[in-house]
């Protein structure tokens, strides 16, 4: 009993391992990169709106507005892909990105 | 009513009770960090976590049949029972269910009154495995799979636990760090308003993906139970009903409210601001999401805990109450063992007293702690009106001030 015992302990650990490490690469990515990409909106917000909005007290540029919505697109194209998500593994689909758009598919395997 | 009948209705019964705690229990893993800073009114802030829980409960159509088997051998792998146990009309998988159930329900009691945010998925686990080691032995648990994937209580339960909260807690750090480093210079009035959008925003996202994964564990045991007392035979869909009392259930507990673990989560490990609760659901969101795409098994309550603590790492300046985070590790430490040993006692008190006393006598005991343990918690009632209070000194009107025991470090 001790011989697959420990070689499938092994092969856990190897496992976790495995998948630690996209887990965390990911997380990452959407977790504290889409969280920089908001506070850039913020940022950017603060820039078009300018005045009391900057401990700067600097001038308001419009373009800042245009760069805020942009990148709050890049947030919302994010948070859509979680919600998406959510609602495929669900179902017992899966998630496609093949179309840029995320959309919920039939489980390939 | 016949024995068998009774003990199914028990075992439902008590499947709902722990799918309640389980709601109220983990509320605090969306919710705590929007309340603490003050983005949502405590009240709406449960109320939206409830609804999302029960969209989320309704969005789960993949059957969870096979739940029990990541730690327990009483099913076979197509998630009907293991026919040895249900020879006798099932009596024997029912008591095995049952007080594994209770183990689960007291633990996460018990770890609530002491406002311990631990994972409802690790009590039932815990719970399950006391009541099978006391029923079939050491060889009826499930320690680590047969190898060829991620599984057992060491592969499901274990390895996660350690792990999950480490990555959620860097990737929250980092996100914090960013964040503030980003928004340096901004009027702080400025940027309180719009983190507040995306806080509400990544804590609805927790709250979804928590009603969609642990409605789901309710839903298969009790249709393990019906499987096994021949009132069901399908293993590819769950009766209506089943799902809609496992949704209401579980709805209403995060409707509830643990309001003790929310002010832990929330007021006790760090001292959130806006900025940090985005950073620190964004990266739960985003922890929990890429975990169940990888097939890595983890509990919401370890992530969010992770991140939470992740945040007042990576603001620069601010302070980590390591005192009551020790507590939490204890209490995670202690979650398996403990719904185990209570697992395994009821288990006893139930087989001694029979096929048809068994399961009556365990719920009753179930019913008579559950009891004790809220007018315990009166005694320090937390809710909405002083969930947000400091958390040093624990200015509720209560004489007897249990959670700010220890509570500073």
């Amino acid at each position: 009993m001790i011989t697959p015992l420990t070689s499938a302990f092994g092969e856990d650990v190897k496992f976790t391992v495995e998948a630690i490490w996209k887990v965390l690469l990911a997380s990452l990515v959407l977790g504290a990169g889409l969280c920089a990409v908001f506070a850039l909106g913020i940022r950017s917000l603060a820039w078009g709106a300018g005045g009391d909005a900057e401990v700067s007290h600097a001038q308001g540029n419009p373009a800042g507005r245009i760069v805020a919505g942009l990148l709050f697109l890049v947030v919302l194209y994010g948070v859509v892909a979680g919600l998406l998500f959510i609602i495929a593994s669900g179902q017992g689909k899966e998630l496609t990105f093949s179309h840029v758009i995320p959309w919920i598919q039939a489980k390939a395997d | 009513m016949n024995a068998e009948t009774l003990a199914l209705v028990i075992v439902v019964v008590t499947a709902l009770g722990f799918d309640f705690t389980n709601g109220f229990h983990d509320t605090g893993n969306a919710m705590a960090t929007s309340i603490a800073t003050g983005a949502l009114k405590p009240k709406i802030a449960v109320a939206l976590s409830a609804v999302l829980n029960l969209a989320g409960a309704f969005l789960s159509v993949a059957v969870a049949l096979t739940v029990t088997n990541a730690v327990v051998h009483v099913q076979q792998s197509d998630g009907t029972p293991d026919p040895t146990l249900v020879s006798d009309g099932g009596s024997k998988l029912m008591m095995i269910v049952l007080a594994g159930l209770v183990g689960a329900i007291i633990w996460n009691l018990l770890t609530w009154l002491f406002g311990l945010p631990s994972s409802s998925s690790h009590a039932l686990f815990g719970g399950l495995i006391g009541s099978t080691i006391a029923s079939l032995g050491w060889d009826g648990v499930n320690w680590v799979g047969d190898g060829t994937k991620l599984d057992g209580v060491v592969g499901k339960v274990i390895l996660p636990a350690v792990l999950s909260p480490i990555v959620a807690a860097l990737v929250a750090a980092i996100g914090t760090w960013l964040v503030y480093r980003i928004v340096l210079g901004v009027a702080a009035r400025f940027t309180s308003n719009g983190f507040r959008w995306g806080q509400v925003g990544t804590a609805s996202l927790v709250s979804l993906a928590h009603g969609t994964g642990d409605a789901q564990k309710t839903m298969g045991v009790i249709t393990l139970a019906l499987i096994a007392s021949g009132h069901w035979n399908h293993t590819d869909a769950i009766p209506f009903w089943v799902k809609l009392v496992c949704a209401l259930a579980i709805a209403l507990g995060t409707y509830l409210g643990g309001w003790r673990i929310i002010r832990t989560l929330g007021k006790g490990l760090v001292e959130i601001e806006s900025p940090q609760g985005m950073s620190a659901e964004a990266s739960s969101a985003a922890v929990i999401l890429a975990s169940s795409h990888l097939g890595f098994a983890l509990s919401t309550t370890h992530v969010a805990t992770g991140s939470i603590l992740g945040t007042g790492l990576g603001k620069p300046g601010a302070e980590v109450r390591w005192g009551v985070a020790g507590r939490m590790a204890a209490g995670w430490l202690l979650t398996l063992p403990a719904a185990a040993v209570v697992g395994g006692v009821m288990w006893a008190v139930g087989h001694v007293c029979g096929n048809t006393g068994g399961p009556i006598v365990v719920f009753l005991i179930l019913l008579a702690l559950s009891g004790y343990i809220y007018l315990r918690s009166r005694r320090t009632a937390v809710g909405a009106h002083n969930v947000n209070d400091d958390w040093d000194g624990m200015p509720t009107t209560s004489p007897e001030p249990q959670l700010a025991a220890g509570g500073v470090a």
